[in-house]
Formats: structure tokens, C-alpha cells, sequence
């Protein structure tokens, strides 16, 4: 029985245009995309810029429709692109199809490597896969953020009351270290106006976070006083030292590294909806 | 009548002596210097990339001595596919300098920590010691093809480790790597290291050296460099003791007479005061320490830079910064040993308010030193970043100013701004090295000229994204090659 489902799986993967495996496909495929296009294959064997080294698996493809890249990426409709393709042969010229690649090498043009492609029916409906993408990436952020939440041990709408500098206690035989990389951890003290997720309305929650502006802690979340927002928040296990002080009782700390945690008071609302998914 | 008559005698009076004053400053001021023929400067990012606004500090630069072509340099900058893209980039030229790609090899979640790197003896083999993201240990890397798009391999990592600074040497056998790096995990708190490879990479070992005591820890900058005869340097900080945000360090400086082949590596230079290995080039500097923007936007107390005449092993240049105590913010020293690090000479620059030095010397004895400087104040100051060229131990020097930008915009995104460090090496007759700057596109910034590959407007000094729309400046990594004293 697994078996006959697994070859029915395989047969429904490798056809493009059934529809659900086709959905399927493209959420795994998005999901490991950086840079996605609609284009027509117009060389084989070949590169669009000198630098890219050409082989068997490089092709050369026409933008035709830009459907996600980086905002810091230069690609148009009309550029001409070089793809490695995942298997060699895969691509024949002619050939129209939603592109699913990372980049690979940039320079005067870009090069990407490719995930996975969709083939269309010259014309592609530009509109309906631009769509279809837009979709699949809404619903992978969403599954990104679920999980999150899920990982979560407190989810909190609040505001930050209080920033102060965490007194951590040192491990013992680790005498602190002067480097440019320390965190230099900071504490802030959350009123939480409503628990969405192990926490009670009125509560008080401490919550650590670097506040070194040095690299190793870019794109980390930072809190001020007076911030309101949606937090996602995990019990601290970086620091080494998982309690703090509240009005003089020991409680535990939590902490909020990655940009998914910490959230707008607007986000609450999603927040609460993707928690009541199962 | 009377009283507008005086006042307009103290007007033009005052005028005037404005005027004598505005002349006396401009005469002051350094003139830019005419285009030096044979200098290049060329703005690292592609074309392609021609929208991002990254702050891609801490510049790192590696070449071949046996094809000039080929060259890898790299910065704090990311992969263009976003914060969750599994690899970090490496900038490439296979062209000399003229052009860079940008390519995403290095085991690193979107960017690196720290990163260097150096060459082994058959191009295109690279070497690189990163501080991986996330959580920042040390990886040491190969590369046997620095230009193909397979990921760097992994051949040694641990913990607690801070600025490894990678050099190498070619032997016959198999290259030598050396790691200069902070290990938080020594013992005694003498954390300067060197993890040393004579095997190509495939097996390491930590060499400590600091053999006094300290004040719990050394400075973050351990810096190797190597000459033909596998005469190995070392220079170090030896941190001492602290008082508030101040480091009272001694500058140390050790050296392996045999490539540190030998079971006890490093002991081949000792101090006539404590018969100590590790000459101490000066003694109780103060290492101001401020891990926020101090000097410009930029954070300090780390510059040191070592460099050896690869061919006559006995002459030995070192640079650091330290507070003076004159009004000084942060002054880079350059002092000079002619024997083997013996004995050492007393300054022969002192640069105040600089940073990020960096030395090299030339096959025909050309030393340079690569520094960044504010000057001015307030909105009003700026980076110069200079490259000094001595033909005679810098009793006489040429200055060159590569670059001479805003120092208040673009506003920090993270520290370090421009770097904790940046790169200059020596080729033949060429200095090559590399920076990070404002990346405005105005000629008058560039007193030697630029070349951007990405899209530019110089007339209204705008950068331009592939739309053609305008693009926020930011901070981006010059490569420049400077022609050595003949």
C-alpha cells in the first residue's frame, strides 16, 4: 500500500500542470527560493556574462516577468540570465518556465542556480503565476510564524516599560571576557496588556536581548522604552544564567533573538489566528 | 556717522583679518595631490547588486604571487538572497582588480563574524578563517578552487575564539597555515594564539604565545606574517591591566626562526628585560576601549598590523593604536626593527585620530602603510583613508590619499563601520589593497579616481539601483593597487 502511494506520488510530482501536486510542489519550491521568474529558455550550453563559467548545465534565459527577487538584485524583463540547471538536458531552447533559483554568481549580469521549474504553455498566464507564487509565500511566512509560536513559551501583546543592563551571573571557572563580540545584555521589562499564549493580562516579564551593536548581533532585535508590540518569547537558554529579578523575586528570563519574535501590536491579530490553526 | 565710520573700520578690519585667516588655513589645508599615474581604485560591488545598501565593512583581500589574475577579497557583506540563505559570500576577480563578482561559498547563515583569508601556493587555492553565523565559532576553511561555486570545506572549528587573521606560506611539501587568533579557551588567560597548519589545513595546532601574565585575557589582535625564509612573526597585544574602559597593554612581538616547525614554536625572539619570549616593542601603551562609535562612527581598541620583508627576513615593521593623551582620540605608531626584532626604533609616524593600519612591504623595500583618519569635526569631518610609501624606513615617506569621504553619513548600521581592520599586501611592483568607505559617487572623494561596476550617476553624485531610480549611500569595499617607490 505505501509503496503504490509512493509511485503515484512520484508519477503526480513529475507531471506538471496536475493541479494540487502542482500547489505542492511550488510551496517546496518557493520555499527554497531566493530570486523566482517567469522566462524562455534561449540558449543551451551557454552564459549570458563572461564571467560565469559555461557548461552543459547552463542555460541562458530571457526574463520575461520578475516574479520575487532581493530588493539589492538588478533583474528586469528583457535581461538575459544564466541558470544552472538542476539536471543537464532538462531545458531545451524555446522552452517557457517559472524559474525557481538562488543566486549564484553576481556580476556585470546576474547567474542563478536552479531549484526547480514549472513549465508553462507559451504564453504563460503571467498574472495567474505571479499569483500563485505571491500565495505560496504568503502561506510559507505563515507557516514560518506558526512555528515559531509554537516554539514559543509566552506570546504577549505589551508594552516595554523598562530597559535596564542584565546582571548576569558569571559561570563559574569563566571569567568575563573583553572581545568586541559580547552581547552586552540588556533586560527589558514587558507589561503584558494581553497573554495570547502562557502569560496572563497585568504580568510583568523580563525579556534579555544584546544590546551590542556589533555584527555578530546585526538584525537582532533590539527593545526600547515605551515599545509596544507582539512578542514571541523563549526562555533564556544563551546566557547561561536562565534567572533575573523582578521586584525582588527570582524569576525566570526569556529572550527574543530572531526577527519573528518580536512582532507589531497590529500582528497580534494574525498571531491569534495561526495559533488557533491546527 | 562717526560711529558707522569705526564700525566699518572694524569690519574691514575683522575682513581682513578673516581673510588673512582663511588663507593661512587653505595654505594649511593638504591640497589634493595631482593623479599618481598607475593607481586604481575600484568599488568592489557588481552591477548586478546595484540596490543594496549594506554597511559591507571590514574589508579582506588575497592574491596569488604566481597569477596575478586571480584575487578573493571579502567584507560584512551578505548573500544577496537574504538573512535566510544558508552561505555567506566571497568577492572574486579573475581579471586582476579591474572586475569583481560576488559569489556565495562560505559556510556561514547570510554573512560572516569575522573573516580572513590567504592563498596557497597553486592558485586557486584559499584558505579563510571565519567566525560562523550563528553563533560565531571559529571556522577554518579550504577552498582547492576559490572560483568554483561549491561551498568552502570545513577542516577545523571550536568555540570562544575571536579575529582569526590568516596568513600562509608556500612550501614544497604541503602550505603552511597560520591562524593568529584570540583562544578564550587557553589556559592562564594568555589567549593569543596561533593555530598553525603544516599539512595544507588538514590538521591544526594551537600554539599559545603570550608567556606573561595577564589581566585575564589578551587583545583581540594576533597578527602573523611570514617571509621566504619561513621566518614566522607574530605581534600581539599583551593586555596587563585595566582601569575602566582603559587597557594598559605592552606591544609583543615574537618570531619563529624555522616556519614553527619545531615542538616549542615562537621562542626565537626574547626580551633583554625578563629574558621572556616576545620582545616588547613598547611597554604600558593605553588601549582605549569602546565597543561603541568613538572615532568617527567607528568603535576602537584593536590596530595592530605586522609586516616582514619577505626577502630580507631581519627588517620588520610594526603599526598599532593606542591613546596618546594629548587631545588625541586614537593614534596610530609605526616602528621599524632591522634586526631580526632585537631592538626597535621609536616612532617613525605617529598618525593622530586613525585607524585600521596595515602594512605591507614590497619586494624592492617599499613599505607601505594603509591608515583611515577623521578629520575636521562635527558634520564637517570625514575618513581619509591614506597609503604612506617609504623607500628608506620612512625617514622620508609619499603620501596618498585614496579616499577622503563624509564621516557623519551614511549613519552605522552595526559596528565595526568601516572595520576592525582592512588589508594591504605586496606584489611585485605594485601595493594592492583593500578598504571600506562612504561609496558617494563624487570625483572629488577620490583624489586618484574611481571605478564603479555598479550603476552611478557621477554628475549628480547618485548611486542608481537597475531601474534607474536612487539609491541610499552606503559603505562599501574599494580594492585600490598603488604603485611602489622605484
Amino acid at each position: 500500500m505505501h509503496t503504490r502511494s509512493a509511485i503515484l506520488l512520484a508519477i503526480a510530482l513529475a507531471l506538471p500542470g496536475v493541479p494540487a501536486v502542482a500547489q505542492m510542489s511550488r510551496a517546496a519550491l518557493v520555499k527554497q527560493s531566493d530570486i523566482i521568474f517567469i522566462g524562455t529558455v534561449t540558449q543551451v550550453g551557454a552564459v549570458a556574462a563572461p564571467e560565469v563559467p559555461a557548461s552543459n548545465r547552463t542555460v541562458v534565459v530571457r526574463v520575461d516577468q520578475v516574479l520575487e527577487k532581493p530588493a539589492a538584485v538588478a533583474l528586469a524583463t528583457g535581461d538575459s540570465v544564466t541558470v544552472e540547471a538542476a539536471r543537464p538536458g532538462s531545458l531545451k531552447a524555446g522552452a517557457q518556465a517559472t524559474f525557481y533559483t538562488n543566486g549564484w554568481i553576481f556580476g556585470r549580469g546576474v547567474a542563478v542556480r536552479e531549484v526547480g521549474h514549472e513549465l508553462g504553455h507559451s504564453p504563460v498566464a503571467v498574472a495567474d503565476q505571479e499569483a500563485a507564487v505571491s500565495k505560496a509565500r504568503l502561506d510559507l511566512n505563515d507557516a514560518d510564524l506558526k512555528a515559531h509560536i509554537d516554539r514559543a513559551a509566552m506570546v504577549v501583546e505589551g508594552r516595554v516599560q523598562q530597559v535596564r543592563t542584565a546582571e548576569l551571573a558569571a559561570a563559574p571557572g569563566r571569567p568575563r571576557r573583553i572581545t568586541e563580540h559580547d552581547p552586552q545584555w540588556q533586560e527589558a521589562i514587558i507589561q503584558v496588556q494581553d497573554g495570547i499564549k502562557g502569560a496572563q493580562p497585568g504580568e510583568q516579564v523580563v525579556v534579555r536581548f544584546p544590546g551590542s551593536h556589533d555584527v555578530a548581533w546585526v538584525g537582532t532585535p533590539k527593545f526600547a522604552e515605551g515599545q509596544e508590540g507582539t512578542f514571541l518569547l523563549h526562555v533564556d537558554s544563551t546566557t547561561g544564567s536562565p534567572h533575573t529579578m523582578i521586584a525582588g523575586r527570582s524569576v525566570l528570563a526569556y529572550t527574543a533573538l530572531h526577527k519573528l519574535d518580536v512582532l507589531t501590536t497590529q500582528d497580534a491579530t494574525r498571531v491569534k489566528a495561526l495559533i488557533k490553526k491546527p | 556717522m562717526v560711529l558707522y565710520c569705526g564700525m566699518g573700520i572694524q569690519l574691514i578690519v575683522v575682513a581682513a583679518v578673516l581673510c588673512v585667516a582663511c588663507q593661512g588655513s587653505q595654505q594649511q589645508e593638504p591640497q589634493p595631490p595631482a593623479k599618481l599615474a598607475g593607481v586604481r581604485v575600484v568599488d568592489l560591488v557588481p552591477l548586478s547588486l546595484s540596490g543594496e545598501t549594506w554597511q559591507d565593512a571590514e574589508p579582506f583581500l588575497a592574491l596569488y604571487d604566481s597569477n596575478p589574475k586571480l584575487m578573493a577579497a571579502s567584507a560584512f557583506t551578505p548573500n544577496p538572497g537574504g538573512s535566510t540563505s544558508a552561505t555567506a559570500p566571497i568577492f572574486v576577480s579573475n581579471d586582476g582588480g579591474d572586475s569583481w563578482t560576488l559569489r556565495n561559498t562560505l559556510p556561514s547563515e547570510n554573512m560572516t563574524a569575522d573573516i580572513t583569508h590567504a592563498v596557497g601556493a597553486n592558485p586557486p587555492v584559499l584558505y579563510a578563517g571565519i567566525l560562523k553565523v550563528p553563533g560565531a565559532p571559529l571556522n577554518e576553511l579550504k577552498a582547492n578552487d576559490f572560483l568554483s561555486p561549491a561551498t568552502m570545506t570545513l577542516q577545523s572549528s571550536r568555540a570562544d575564539i575571536d579575529q582569526p587573521f590568516v596568513r600562509t606560506a608556500a612550501v614544497a611539501s604541503a602550505d603552511r597555515v597560520y591562524v593568529g587568533l584570540n583562544d578564550f579557551d587557553a589556559p592562564d588567560g594568555r589567549t593569543a594564539t596561533v593555530d598553525v597548519s603544516l599539512d595544507g589545513g588538514a590538521t591544526y595546532r594551537s600554539r599559545r604565545i603570550e608567556t606573561r601574565s595577564t589581566l585575564g585575557q589578551n587583545g583581540p589582535s594576533i597578527r602573523p606574517a611570514v617571509a621566504r625564509d619561513h621566518t614566522v612573526y607574530v605581534a600581539y597585544f599583551g593586555w596587563r591591566s585595566q582601569a575602566g574602559s582603559d587597557v594598559m597593554s605592552d606591544v609583543v612581538v615574537v618570531r619563529d626562526d624555522s616556519g614553527a616547525t619545531g615542538s616549542a614554536p615562537f621562542k626565537d625572539l626574547v626580551d633583554p628585560s625578563d629574558h621572556l619570549p616576545g620582545r616588547l616593542v613598547a611597554t604600558s601603551v593605553t588601549i582605549p576601549w569602546s565597543n561603541a562609535p568613538t572615532l568617527g562612527q567607528e568603535r576602537i581598541g584593536s590596530t595592530l598590523s605586522i609586516a616582514v620583508d619577505a626577502r630580507h627576513s631581519d627588517t620588520v615593521y610594526v603599526a598599532w593604536a593606542d591613546r596618546v593623551g594629548t587631545g588625541d582620540i586614537y593614534t596610530v605608531h609605526l616602528r621599524r626593527s632591522g634586526d631580526r626584532g632585537a631592538t626597535w626604533t621609536g616612532d617613525l609616524r605617529r598618525v593622530t585620530n586613525a585607524t585600521n593600519a596595515s602594512l605591507a612591504v614590497a619586494p624592492n623595500g617599499t613599505v607601505g602603510l594603509l591608515y583611515q583618519q577623521v578629520t575636521g569635526s562635527g558634520d564637517a569631518s570625514r575618513w581619509a583613508t591614506r597609503l604612506e610609501r617609504s623607500r628608506d624606513g620612512f625617514a622620508t615617506h609619499q603620501d596618498l590619499v585614496l579616499a577622503d569621504v563624509p564621516a557623519t553619513t551614511p549613519a552605522f548600521q552595526f559596528l565595526p563601520y568601516l572595520g576592525d581592520y582592512n588589508g594591504l599586501l605586496a606584489r611585485g611592483d605594485v601595493f594592492l589593497g583593500i578598504f571600506s568607505a562612504n561609496n558617494a559617487p563624487d570625483s572629488a572623494n577620490f583624489p586618484q579616481g574611481v571605478v564603479y561596476q555598479r550603476r552611478v550617476d557621477f554628475p549628480t553624485h547618485r548611486l542608481l539601483d537597475g531601474s534607474g531610480a536612487a539609491v541610499a549611500v552606503s559603505i562599501d569595499p574599494f580594492f585600490f593597487s598603488v604603485p611602489v617607490l622605484p
